[in-house]
C-alpha cells in the first residue's frame, strides 16, 4: 500500500512536468502551427538562469524566480527574433526553424557557459520527507505537484477569464477570423510564446530542483516526451496536452516500478506501443482539438 | 592570370606549410568539441597538447622524432568519428588517439585495423575495447580494476550486502557494477537487488521507491551512473530519506558531482589520480595552470599528457616509428613512467594496470584522499 502510494506521487509528478511541457507545446501549436522543438532550450536556460543566479549569491527563492524570468525572455526573443520571419509559412519550414533555433542554442550553451553539467544546489531543508500513514513521501515531489497543479489551474482562468485569454482561444480556433475581427495578432502570438516560456521556467525550476543540475542538453528528453504527450492528447488541443502528459508521466513510473526486470530494456517501446495503441482507436488524440489536425 | 598564380602560389606555400615533413610522427586525434563526448574529449586533448608541444619544444619524441598531430573534430558522431580516422590514415597518421569512450574507440579501431596502427582511447575504460584487435589500447585504469579496487574497500570497511543500479545503455554504466557484483561475491560479499536505468532517464523516483522497499536492506548502493542521472539519482534517494551510502564510479570524480552539497556528502569513489602535496602530478597542475590559465579540474587533462609519455616511451622501446613495432613494443612496457601514475601493459590484455583512488566527497564541495591500490591481476573480473 505505501508502495503504491509513493508510486502514485512519483507518477504524478513526473506527470505534472511533461504536462505543462505539452501545455507550452500546445499553445503555441495551436495558434501559429509551430511545433517548437526549440522549446528545451528554453527549459534549458531557465535552469542556466538558476544556476547563474545562485553563482552571483542571490538566495535560493530569488533565483528561482530568475530562472523562470529567463525562460519567458527566452521564449520572447525566440519569437521575435528567429518565428516572426516565418510566420505564415507552411509546417516543414516551421519545424526545421525551431529545429535550427535549437541546435543553435545548444553549441551556445555548450561553448559560452560548459559542455557539462553544472550544479545546482538547493539547500538540503528543500529535499526532505514527511510521514503519510507510514509510508515516507518527499517534500520536493510534492510541491511539483502542487506547482504543477496551480499553474495549470491558473492558466485556465486566464484563458477563460481575461481578454487576451479569450483572444488566443479564439485565435487557436480561427486565426484569420481573430484579425478580421481588429485583435493585433503579434500580441496574442507574443503572449502565447511568454506562456509557454512561463510554463517551461516552471518546469525548469522543478526539474534543477529535483536533479541537481544544468547541461546544454537537458531539455531534449523532457520536450520530446512533452511532444508525444501534445500528440497522444490531440495536436493542438491544450486539455489534450495536459492529459498526454500525465498519461505519459504516468505510464513511465508504472513501467519502471512495476515491469519485471526482465522487460527492463523495452520499457521505453512499451510505454510507446501503448501511445501507438492508443492513437489507432482515436487518431485524433485522447481530447482532440475541434479542428483537429491528424496526428 | 597574374592573380591565379599567386593564388596557386600562395595556397601552395599553405599546403607545404601544413604536410608533415618525412621525419614526423604523425598522429591523428579523434576530439570531440561538441555533444556528449566533449567534457572528455576536450580536457584529454588539452592534457595531450600541452604535454605534445612540450616534448617538440625538446626537439621531438626521445629528443629526435618531431610529432606532428592532426586534430579533427567527431561532434560525438560515430559515424563521423569513422570518416575522420579514415582521412587521418590518408594523410599518413601512424598512431590513432580515439574519442574518450569504448564505442568510438571500438569504431575507429575497425580502420586502423587493416594497416596495424597503434589505437588508443582518450580515456574510455571498457575493458571491452581492447577486444578488437592487437593494436588497440586503453590509456585509463579500466572498469574491472576500478570495480575490483572499490569492492576490496567496501568488503574492508565491513559491508556485506550491496544494491546495484545500472544501465544497459553504456558499457561503462552496466560494466562497472557488475564488475563491482562480481569482485565483492567472490570476496563473500552479497548482491541483494539490482535496478536498470536509461540514460538520461527523466526521473529516478521510482527506483528509489523499489531501493528503500528491498528486503534485506543494503549495506551500500554502487552506480557507475554519470552526470545527469547521477546527480538526479542522488537527489532523488537522499531527498527520499534514503541515508544508505553510495559508491560509484570515477566519472563522480567532477566538479559538478562535488557542487551537490549535502546530498552527496560522503559519496565514495574510484578515480584514476590524486594530486598529493609534492606529487608530480600537483606539480602538474600548476604548470599547466601558469602556462594556460585553465586550471586542469579532472584527470583527463594529465591522462591525455599520459597518453603523450606512453607514445614516447612506445617509440623509443620499439627503436622506429613502424606502427606494427610501435604496438609491440608498447604492449611490453612494464611499470611506463606517468604523471598521473605509472602503467603497465606487459601482461594485461592492453588495458594499462594503473594505480586506482579512492576519494571522498564532502558536503563542503572538498575531496578527500583515501587510499591508493593497484588491482590484482589474477582475481580481476574478466571482460
Amino acid at each position: 500500500m505505501e508502495l503504491i502510494l509513493q508510486q502514485a506521487i512519483n507518477a504524478i509528478s513526473l506527470g505534472g512536468v511533461y504536462a505543462m511541457l505539452a501545455l507550452g507545446l500546445a499553445i503555441v501549436f495551436s495558434i501559429v502551427r509551430l511545433i517548437n522543438f526549440a522549446h528545451g532550450e528554453i527549459m534549458t536556460f531557465g535552469g542556466y538562469g538558476i544556476f547563474l543566479s545562485l553563482l552571483f549569491g542571490m538566495p535560493p527563492a530569488a533565483a528561482l524566480l530568475i530562472g523562470v524570468g529567463a525562460a519567458v525572455v527566452m521564449a520572447l526573443a525566440m519569437e521575435r527574433l528567429a518565428f516572426r520571419a516565418m510566420r505564415g509559412a507552411d509546417v516543414v519550414s516551421l519545424l526545421i526553424t525551431s529545429f535550427a533555433v535549437s541546435e543553435i542554442l545548444k553549441v551556445l550553451f555548450q561553448n559560452g557557459i560548459s559542455a557539462r553539467p553544472v550544479p545546482i544546489s538547493l539547500p538540503a531543508s528543500w529535499s526532505g520527507t514527511y510521514q503519510i500513514g507510514g509510508a515516507t513521501i518527499g517534500v520536493l515531489p510534492t510541491v511539483s505537484i502542487i506547482v504543477a497543479l496551480v499553474a495549470l489551474l491558473g492558466l485556465t482562468l486566464f484563458l477563460k477569464r481575461t481578454e487576451i485569454g479569450i483572444a488566443m482561444r479564439a485565435a487557436a480556433e480561427d486565426l484569420e477570423m481573430l484579425l478580421l475581427l481588429g485583435v493585433r495578432a503579434n500580441r496574442v502570438v507574443a503572449v502565447a510564446f511568454a506562456i509557454s516560456g512561463l510554463l517551461a521556467g516552471i518546469a525548469a525550476v522543478i526539474w534543477t530542483a529535483q536533479r541537481g543540475s544544468v547541461d546544454p542538453m537537458m531539455g531534449f528528453f523532457p520536450v520530446l516526451k512533452a511532444f508525444i504527450a501534445t500528440v497522444l492528447g490531440g495536436l493542438g488541443s491544450l486539455g489534450g496536452a495536459v492529459l498526454g502528459g500525465f498519461a505519459i508521466g504516468i505510464l513511465e513510473v508504472l513501467a519502471q516500478a512495476f515491469l519485471p526486470e526482465a522487460f527492463a530494456p523495452y520499457r521505453d517501446a512499451i510505454v510507446l506501443a501503448t501511445v501507438i495503441a492508443a492513437l489507432l482507436v482515436r487518431p485524433d488524440g485522447l481530447l482532440p482539438a475541434a479542428n483537429a489536425d491528424r496526428s | 592570370m597574374k592573380m591565379r598564380i599567386s593564388l596557386l602560389a600562395a595556397a601552395s606555400v599553405i599546403a607545404l606549410g601544413t604536410s608533415a615533413s618525412a621525419d614526423d610522427y604523425v598522429v591523428g586525434v579523434m576530439s570531440a568539441q561538441s555533444g556528449y563526448l566533449a567534457p572528455y574529449d576536450q580536457p584529454s586533448y588539452a592534457g595531450f597538447k600541452y604535454c605534445i608541444d612540450k616534448i617538440n619544444e625538446n626537439g621531438g619524441l626521445n629528443g629526435s622524432i618531431p610529432v606532428k598531430t592532426i586534430v579533427k573534430d567527431t561532434r560525438s558522431d560515430i559515424a563521423e568519428g569513422v570518416k575522420v580516422v579514415q582521412e587521418m590514415i590518408d594523410e599518413g597518421a601512424q598512431f590513432i588517439v580515439a574519442s574518450a569512450d569504448a564505442d568510438p574507440t571500438i569504431a575507429a579501431a575497425q580502420i586502423t585495423a587493416a594497416d596495424g596502427i597503434p589505437t588508443m582511447t582518450f580515456a574510455g575504460t571498457a575493458p571491452v575495447l581492447t577486444q578488437v584487435g592487437e593494436h588497440v589500447f586503453g590509456s585509463y585504469p579500466a572498469d574491472n580494476q576500478q570495480a575490483a579496487v572499490l569492492a576490496d574497500y567496501a568488503y574492508g570497511e565491513g559491508l556485506r550486502k550491496v544494491y546495484l543500479v545500472k544501465s544497459p545503455d553504456a558499457a561503462y554504466t552496466l560494466g562497472g557494477p557488475e564488475y563491482f557484483g562480481e569482485a565483492f561475491t567472490a570476496l563473500g560479499g552479497e548482491v541483494v537487488g539490482e535496478s536498470l536505468y536509461s540514460l538520461n532517464q527523466p526521473d529516478f523516483s521510482a527506483i528509489v521507491t523499489t531501493i528503500k522497499a528491498s528486503d534485506p536492506q543494503p549495506d551500500v548502493i554502487v552506480t557507475w551512473a554519470w552526470e545527469p542521472d547521477f546527480p538526479a539519482f542522488i537527489k532523488a534517494l537522499r531527498g527520499a530519506g534514503v541515508q544508505t551510502p553510495v559508491m560509484g564510479g570515477d566519472v563522480l570524480d567532477t566538479p559538478t558531482v562535488r557542487g551537490l552539497g549535502e546530498a552527496v556528502d560522503g559519496v565514495i569513489h574510484t578515480s584514476g589520480g590524486y594530486p598529493n602535496e609534492g606529487s608530480k602530478y600537483a606539480t602538474f597542475m600548476e604548470e599547466f595552470e601558469a602556462a594556460t590559465g585553465t586550471t586542469p579540474d579532472n584527470n583527463y587533462y594529465v591522462n591525455g599528457c599520459d597518453i603523450a609519455h606512453m607514445i614516447e616511451q612506445a617509440v623509443d622501446a620499439a627503436g622506429s616509428t613502424d606502427p606494427a613495432a610501435v604496438s609491440a613494443a608498447l604492449a611490453e612496457i612494464e611499470d611506463g613512467e606517468g604523471i598521473m601514475s605509472n602503467f603497465t601493459f606487459k601482461g594485461t590484455d592492453r588495458m594499462p594496470l594503473r594505480e586506482v583512488v579512492i576519494a571522498k566527497i564532502n558536503a563542503d564541495g572538498s575531496k578527500e584522499f583515501i587510499k591508493r591500490e593497484l588491482a590484482d591481476l589474477d582475481t580481476l573480473p574478466k571482460p
